[in-house]
């Protein structure tokens, strides 16, 4: 056979490998080659080097924390269980995109997560993880999604529809504890998410009893501690329920006391 | 992620080759860095959440088997667990051959994988070369070799997915490939 040939022919299986066309027969022997001959190994890297790059255009999807708690068991693992994604969940504007319109779902979706595996529920928000709330305006469409990450004492507040404000107005998102006043968790984008630390004070009063609320205030937030402009939105929080089909029932109901108090 | 930086591209190089000497904090610390990147790949292949999770989970598994195989001076790491998360990914879709995509919506949905002026900002050098190579082969040829990346088909599918005759795909693909080697290789 002549060489030059064989060596293309060879090399476009190699390349073909590397793209991905071959079928399963076919890419078991090119795969059993590569483990033989270091000649293909080599020729099977190049293309790789070559193609691979077409990989940057596929977009970062954070997998659930589920999948490393997974991996950890599975490879019997000694370090920490929870892995947090650097550009991970918080980041992940698709994630919030969806989110925006499926909250309810998400804190659901959330919830069976955290209490699937806890035989008895337990009223202890700290050991849910994470908490949501459904910020609805007074037309009933939501304007905001808030979701907690207790254990790294963060939320995400994500636009679901940008709400248009005055000039040198913005919103601020408050936290109101059962029969307390509103404590300022702070300011939030109007159109894009916001991340908020949040302070053990306000930690501490996070739970299915409590509600979220936007109010319309100056750039910098609130001259009193209190809020002074209208209030546009709110939600209950949801928390671990007793039964997962519960969640949105119970703490809307809650939320709602809360809120109607608060007029 | 696109991993656009020497410095970066050196720190995940470091994160596999200490995973290869069984540091766990280093492997942790590389499955924080590259798992979304590599779920994406994923989920963009297999379509499914539920496969895509379970696909990774193999690569991570397989990762911190063969992490100690990792030589950075024949591939960087983000090119060693892109090219592994696709053979994972592939491997699946063959496994699954008797549900092929059928859906035709999906052919138009994923045929552009053109990014955006944004994106292309933050891909690689080594991106945009192969993207300008990729502008020189004839649009449908271009088509085809994004296609059978990004969804792991078959010459077989692809043809299918094309309406055209297994040897025209075929010759399309191989032609495609050839160019591009002459291309990048100059």
């Amino acid at each position: 056979m002549n060489m030059p040939i064989e060596d293309g022919n060879n090399n476009l299986r190699y390349a073909e490998y590397v793209l991905g066309v071959l079928d399963a027969d076919a890419r078991a022997e090119v795969a059993h080659e590569v483990l033989v001959s270091g000649e293909a190994a080599t020729a099977v890297a190049l293309w790789q080097r070559r193609l691979m790059p077409l990989a940057d255009t596929i977009g970062d999807v954070t997998p659930a924390p589920y999948v490393w708690a997974r991996i950890h068991d599975a490879l019997q693992l000694d370090a920490p269980a929870r892995v947090t994604p650097r550009k991970g969940l918080w980041d992940n504007l698709q994630l919030w995109h969806w989110l925006g319109i499926g909250a309810s779902a998400l804190a659901v979706a959330l919830l069976v997560v955290v209490s699937l595996p806890r035989p008895t529920p337990t009223p202890a928000v700290v050991s849910a993880g994470y908490m949501a709330a459904t910020i609805q305006q007074d037309n009933g469409s939501t304007g905001w999604t808030a979701t907690m990450d207790l254990q790294h004492a963060r939320m995400v507040v994500v636009p679901a529809t940008p709400v248009a404000f005055a000039q040198d107005r913005a919103p601020e998102l408050w936290l109101i504890p059962a029969g307390g006043k509103p404590i300022s968790v702070g300011m939030i984008a109007r159109d894009k998410p916001t991340t908020l630390v949040l302070d053990p004070a306000l930690l501490a009063q996070l739970g299915p009893t409590a509600a979220l609320a936007v109010s319309v205030e100056p750039i910098g937030g609130s001259p009193t501690g209190q809020p002074t402009g209208a209030v546009i939105a709110k939600g209950a929080i949801g928390t671990a329920p007793n039964a997962v089909g519960k969640v949105a029932d119970t703490g809307r109901t809650q939320g709602d006391r809360i809120l109607r108090s608060l007029g | 992620m696109s991993v656009s930086s020497p410095a970066e591209r050196d720190e995940l190089n470091h994160l596999l080759q200490q995973s290869g000497r069984n540091d766990q904090h280093a492997f942790a610390e590389l499955y924080r860095r590259t798992s979304s990147k590599l779920f994406g790949v994923c989920l963009r292949m297999l379509r499914d959440r539920g496969q895509a999770e379970e696909v990774l989970q193999e690569i991570y598994a397989t990762v911190w088997r063969r992490a100690a195989s990792f030589d950075a001076a024949k591939a960087s790491a983000i090119t060693w667990l892109v090219t592994l998360s696709r053979n994972k990914a592939i491997d699946r879709l063959r496994q699954h051959r008797e549900e092929p995509m059928e859906d035709p919506s999906m052919l138009d949905e994923t045929i552009d994988e053109q990014p955006t002026p944004a994106a292309d900002a933050e891909t690689s050098q080594e991106h945009r070369r192969l993207q300008h190579c990729l502008d020189q082969l004839e649009p449908q040829q271009q088509r085809s070799v994004r296609e059978a990346f990004f969804t792991g088909a078959t010459y077989n599918e692809l043809a299918t997915r094309c309406k055209v005759p297994l040897g025209t795909m075929k010759s399309w693909i191989r032609r495609s490939l050839m160019q591009l080697r002459t291309c990048l290789d100059q």
